[in-house]
């Protein structure tokens, strides 16, 4: 009885593995192992650079971080403080203007694109220690 | 004639408690035959349930990982490998129950997943993660904590229903 259930349990296990290889072979451009923000959401600090006039920075660390050292130029746009500084990057943004979140976190970046309704939001690769090194 | 009478009552008795069991047997029938198919409604409704939660998750595995992700609990791999994994058992467990094949397996792997969902969600709610449910996809992502943790236990309370009034199994 016990080895017949067990056996169904693995029979089970093993049959959804099957579709489940299948699709992590068929999205592998879609999402990273590594990471949970998927390639072509990042952007590095050269190529965010050369977007020059045409981004928007956005600098999703806390308040504090923001007010000691900043991008120069960037926005602070923080989940503590959500609902007040949203409206105040969304009066800044225009459409066609690229929004570079520099944090390593992909919340904002993705609330940005859920709630806002952004389409070209990226999320600094290396967040904004990968800026500091490179100014 | 009394000794007509006489030989006759043994064969009335007889036949008076032979349709008293016939009585109670067709009773009996009735009552099984309606269990069955309340049982066979609440297996389709659980079923459905999960090949359709199932089905809405395996059509979007990158933002199921991220579902995941947000629990914080599993590193990042382990999470996109759920996220692959974790659909199509509710799938293929779902069908499990359709077919009545390997039944017992797919009711302990469902109640299993359910309970383990359930303990993540009261886990999260206890570190105070905001947490958007990834169930059901988008139709569960404004669920609120007691919505999500009703839905959840109701699904058990039906799973394990299933398991106790299943008690001969039908064999693979």
């Amino acid at each position: 009885m016990r080895s017949s259930l067990i056996r169904q349990i693995l029979i089970l296990a093993a049959l959804a593995l099957i579709p489940g290889l299948g699709e992590a072979v068929y999205f592998r451009q879609k999402i990273s192992w590594q990471s949970s923000i998927p390639p072509s959401e990042l952007v590095t600090v050269d190529q965010a650079r050369t977007w020059a006039g045409n981004v928007i920075w956005v600098d999703a660390r806390p308040d504090e971080e923001f007010a000691r050292d900043h991008v120069p130029g960037a926005l602070s746009l923080n989940e503590d403080r959500w609902n007040e500084l949203l409206p105040q990057f969304l009066a800044v943004w225009s459409p066609g203007k690229k929004v570079v979140v520099c944090n390593a976190s992909r919340e904002v970046a993705r609330r940005l694109r859920k709630e806002a309704q952004l389409s070209d939001v990226f999320v600094l690769e290396g967040g904004w220690e990968a800026w500091f090194k490179k100014r | 004639m009394v000794q007509e009478e006489m030989s006759k009552t043994p064969n009335a008795q007889l036949s008076t408690s032979n349709v008293q069991l016939s009585g109670n047997a067709s009773t009996s029938n009735v009552k099984n035959r309606t269990s069955n198919i309340l049982r066979r409604i609440v297996d389709l409704i659980v079923a459905g349930v999960f090949i359709y939660a199932g089905a809405i998750k395996a059509l979007d595995p990158v933002q199921f990982a991220s579902d995941i992700d947000n629990y914080k609990i599993f590193p990042w791999p382990i999470s996109v490998a759920l996220a692959f994994y974790l659909p199509w058992l509710e799938i293929f467990c779902g069908f499990a129950l359709v077919g009545r094949l390997l039944y017992r397996g797919a009711l302990s792997i469902l109640m299993a997943l359910v309970l383990m969902f359930t303990l993540v969600t009261i886990a999260a709610k206890v570190r105070g993660l905001d947490i958007t449910c990834g169930c059901f996809g988008h139709a569960s992502q404004n669920w609120s904590f007691p919505s999500h943790l009703a839905t959840n236990l109701g699904i058990l309370a039906a799973l394990v229903v299933l398991w106790v009034s299943n008690r001969s199994p039908k064999p693979l």
